[in-house]
């Protein structure tokens, strides 16, 4: 197990240096760079900058360098100093910027994710062990329509619902006097009352596949031997839906860890935009949009990065909670 | 009130020369105010002797400024819009040149000088500025800090490589520029700069005034070698003009708002860096130089802030929830008008008219150097544009996209401008498909099945450029243009691409007919506006007449990679001289040398547009005052700042 565990690390090495050089390589596909970005708003204004002054910024940021130099220069910084370079758009460097907004994202994510869990579990445990009963059919349909209905178009619903009926204030997670106050019991409280609105449209979505998931897994243990002796012995139905069928269920949530870590840090991309959230998932749209190459460059990578590390994260975790696997990692015997 | 008649009024530049000395005074009432009254925010500040007396802040003949319906009350906070991009939008945020234009855009007015004077030539402008006036730090300001400017950032090769900006070059001679003494502050070339106040009272205009000597100079690595060095090594940075960009910025660069440290002369001040962060405030600068007619320093205003929104939707939902006070530019749309319409008691605002400066909104700029030489060919040809001109339903597009907004225009000054000319605004703007047959037919003519062929005889089709991100509207127009050209058997091809792209396909040597507005087109910017009304500085494929004509002014020119220098009609050449000599001529010869570029631009009818920008708004916050009910909308006149955002106040 342990060497398992060596190996596995020292092959993300490898693994890491592939993906910065892909990610790097994939900022700059786009035709153009920042400064054509600069010059392109400018002109949507009405001002013109002329070739000279283009020309003049594009060596000011040393993008007129060949690529292979410009990736060099980027792997030194972070390498000998820890410095992942400075966004071009916002004049700061990179790290400040993932840094700031990695709170609201893992917070956003991880309500969603207890949301999900919290809301389907149960309803999914119902659906398997009353199979076919009308309450069956209510959630099942419920569940399908919030998995058909595009996020953003829900999130845009909920936005005109919540401003034209209840009168809140949206866009945001913030009201307008809360956005650079200290933190404070009134600030939490006003998170909550802007968070529920990306929390179900980002909830729904989920919580079908995982009602169905865990109603097709237990469905599968609930025929199982194991299951008719316990009944058979006298146990509570509770105890022995509980004790090892639910267990058996859940089993695909920890495989499916990485996922989840990717989730916590991208945060869903598009109702962010469309909702005005301050999460990692616009930071990473607007920087490819602008092809502000180290910020985007670095997002991407730490993605890749999270998807690593998680996925070795869940095979741990799976070897440990599954005896099995453990007995095939140690050669099986 | 305001008014937006733009004819008739010259008194800009042009005319200063001819008649020599120009002194455009402020107004007499600054020098009858014995007592200034300040905001009661500043009272206890002054009290502590934390701030210094008002007299003292003030300039001793301080620019007196008035809201359009009178004095307003002190307090409040103004909630602006920033879409994300460039915080130096000096259209929302503020416009503090020398020189600024009226409100109406007719003419220019004194700003930070108080008055100037041109010689009889042209070639010397002084500007007077105002003796005790002070930066938002409480130092003076003084011609030192332009002189400083000139020599150690606009012609510091190290910050601006390339040279000074081109306003400040006269016939290749950057400018020589001299503090006469400590208010007054000199320009001067050997050729006559006929439009220098125009650009002076531009958004570029600015940067004379942006950098005080007493703060900057620890940023010229020049004058403060050690001190750069070490802050250049403190933020990891290697590039002298990276961080330049990065630490001080230039010229609409955010990095200019970053430090709350940097003085200024504009009504509100960062109190701390924006950057990155979903709303900034401004705060009161106490040292603001102007004052109304009752003797109060402006601005009433005590707080602007600027909310982060770059989703235009969600834009558009804060703004009629009533929580930004003056909505910004790119969600006011025909298109959103009824929403805006039928939130106004819920979001508590009104609808303002806001006319744009603009004089299209399509510019249809057919290649002149396409590779192809077929394409060359029919795309030089004027019966072809006469052709698609003609065939086009304006008035169809005019009502289905643009709300009934308008009329058929082509490109040309706006009606409103002194240099309107009736043939090339409104030639060839009927909708006539037989007569647009007949000039197709002798270009292409018409093939057996309906469609037609080239000159060559195969099937011909061209392409139109539509980047839809910065303009949807074009899309919508195009479908039906394209409806209208292919029942004359044109086969037309539509690009529509994103804004991400836009800059890389507008450097597309293969590009056919591009699109873009026409812009600049009130008041006298045509003049100082010419190649919008050619080639847009490259929009169109000119690139080979283009490098004709540069290699005939320098024999030593290079033409790029692909370009082969090609001489144009003997009239394009002609437009090309006009567009360089009307700087360098003044009043008269200058009305002179546009009516004959009007006239050639209409004989030579090489661009062709859709329709004359109408049906503007703005919703204006019932709280904000003294708002004007018709602003106007541009970029070299800047709007709306011109109204003077300090006159503005909040009535709770």
């Amino acid at each position: 197990m342990g060497q398992f565990m060596i190996k596995r690390a020292l092959l993300m090495i490898p693994t890491m240096v592939a993906i910065s050089f892909v990610a790097f390589l994939i900022i700059t596909l786009p035709p153009g760079d920042f400064v054509d970005r600069i010059a392109a708003t400018a002109a949507q204004d009405g001002d013109r900058m002329t070739d000279a002054e283009i020309s003049a910024l594009r060596e000011a940021y040393g993008l007129n360098r060949p690529l292979l130099v410009q990736y060099a220069d980027w792997v030194w910084g972070m390498v000998s100093r820890g410095d992942f370079g400075t966004s071009f758009f916002y004049s700061l460097p990179v790290d400040q910027l993932i840094w700031d907004r990695l709170g609201l994202t893992s917070l956003l994510s991880i309500l969603t994710l207890v949301f999900i869990w919290i809301v389907a579990i149960p309803i999914g445990i119902y659906s398997a062990v009353r199979k076919y009963s009308l309450g069956d059919y209510v959630f099942t349909f419920f569940g399908f329509i919030g998995l058909a209905v595009p996020n953003f178009l829900l999130a845009l619903a909920l936005l005109y619902i919540s401003f034209r009926y209840l009168g809140l204030s949206v866009g945001g997670l913030f009201s307008p006097e809360y956005i650079d106050a200290p933190w404070s019991l009134a600030k939490f409280g006003d998170l909550m009352a802007h968070i529920w609105i990306p929390m179900i449209v980002l909830g729904t979505a989920g919580t079908a596949a995982v009602i169905r998931t865990i109603r097709a897994n237990l469905l599968d243990e609930l025929h199982r031997p194991y299951v008719t002796t316990a009944r058979a012995k006298g146990m509570p139905e509770h105890r022995v839906l509980a004790k090892y069928p639910v267990r058996h269920a859940l089993n695909p949530f920890v495989s499916s860890l990485n996922e989840i870590f990717v989730q916590i840090v991208s945060g869903s991309t598009i109702v962010s935009v469309v909702l005005g959230l301050q999460t990692t998932g616009p930071l990473l749209l607007e920087a490819l949009k602008q092809e502000d190459m180290y910020l985007a460059a670095t997002l991407i990578m730490f993605l890749g990065f999270m998807t690593v590390i998680g996925t070795l994260f869940s095979d741990i975790l799976l070897a440990w909670l599954d005896p099995r696997i453990r007995r095939e990692l140690s050669g099986g015997s | 009130m305001m008014t937006q008649s733009w004819s008739g009024i010259r008194k800009a530049a042009q005319g200063a020369a001819t008649l020599g000395l120009m002194l455009v005074s402020t107004s007499a009432l600054a020098q009858q105010c014995s007592e200034y009254t300040q905001a009661p925010m500043l009272n206890d500040a002054v009290a502590n002797g934390a701030l210094p007396a008002l007299a003292s802040r003030l300039p001793q003949a301080p620019l007196v400024s008035d809201g359009v319906n009178g004095t307003g009350s002190y307090g409040g906070q103004m909630v602006s819009h920033y879409g994300g991009t460039r915080i130096g939008d000096f259209r929302s945020y503020g416009y503090e040149p020398l020189v600024r234009w009226s409100p109406d855009g007719g003419e220019v007015m004194p700003n930070i000088a108080e008055s100037w004077s041109v010689s009889d030539d042209a070639t010397t402008y002084t500007f007077n500025l105002r003796p005790g006036m002070k930066w938002s730090d409480g130092e003076d300001f003084n011609a030192q800090d332009i002189v400083f400017w000139w020599e150690h950032v606009e012609t510091n090769a190290d910050i601006n490589p390339k040279g000074p900006r081109k306003m400040f070059v006269v016939n290749g001679e950057a400018a020589t520029v001299t503090a006469l003494d400590d208010y007054t502050i000199e320009f001067k070339w050997s050729s006559p700069n006929g439009v220098f106040l125009l650009d002076m009272a531009s958004p570029y205009g600015q940067r004379v005034v942006q950098f005080a000597e007493h703060y900057h100079s620890q940023f010229i690595k020049g004058l403060n070698p050690e001190g750069v060095a070490q802050m250049m090594e403190e933020a990891g940075a290697s590039d002298y003009t990276q961080w330049w960009i990065g630490r001080v910025g230039t010229y609409g660069q955010n990095a200019e708002y970053y430090d709350p440290a940097r003085p200024s002369i504009h009504a509100w001040v960062p109190t701390d860096s924006p950057a990155g962060k979903e709303r900034f405030t401004f705060e009161r600068n106490a040292y603001y130089w102007k004052v109304d007619s009752d003797c109060n320093q402006l601005p009433y205003i005590d707080v602007r802030s600027f909310v982060l929104s770059s989703d235009p939707e969600v834009a558009l939902l804060r703004v009629i929830q009533g929580e930004i006070d003056l909505s910004p530019r790119n969600v006011s749309t025909p298109p959103n008008r009824a929403v805006f319409f039928d939130n106004k008691e819920r979001g508590d605002y009104r609808l303002v008219t806001a006319n744009s400066c603009n004089y299209n909104n399509a510019q249809f700029m057919t290649s002149m150097s396409h590779p192809d030489p077929v394409k060359a060919e029919v795309f030089q040809n004027k019966d072809f544009r006469i052709g698609l001109s003609l065939g086009m339903d304006r008035e169809a597009v005019i009502d289905a996209v643009y709300l009934g907004q308008g009329e058929p225009y082509q490109i040309g000054a706006r009606p409103e401008s002194p240099f309107y000319d009736e043939d090339l605004a409104r030639q060839f703007t009927e909708f006539d498909p037989e007569l647009a047959a007949e000039h197709l037919d002798k270009i292409l003519p018409m093939g057996a099945d309906g469609m037609r062929v080239g000159p060559d005889g195969k099937p011909f089709e061209f392409t139109v450029h539509i980047n839809q991100g910065f303009r949807p509207d074009w899309v919508d127009m195009m479908q039906i243009i394209s409806a209208n050209w292919a029942e004359l058997g044109l086969k037309v091809v539509l690009d529509v691409h994103s804004d991400e792209i836009g800059q890389a396909r507008r450097a597309d040597p293969d590009r056919e007919i591009f699109l873009w507005v026409g812009e600049n087109g009130c008041g006298q910017f045509p003049v100082v506006n010419l190649e919008r009304f050619t080639n847009l500085g490259g929009y169109a494929n000119w690139d080979n007449w283009d490098a004709w004509y540069a290699k005939s002014l320098d024999a030593s020119f290079e033409p790029a990679d692909g370009v082969t220098p090609m001489e144009p009609p003997a009239n394009v050449t002609r437009m090309f001289e006009i567009r360089d000599e009307i700087p360098l001529r003044t009043a008269d010869a200058q009305t002179a040398l546009m009516d004959e570029f009007n006239s050639i631009a209409a004989d030579e009818f090489i661009t062709f547009g859709v329709a004359l920008p109408g049906g503007g708004y703005r919703s204006v916050s019932n709280r904000l005052q003294n708002v004007p009910d018709t602003l106007l909308e541009g970029w070299l006149y800047p709007g709306p700042s011109p109204v003077d955002f300090a006159t503005f106040w909040i009535k709770e």
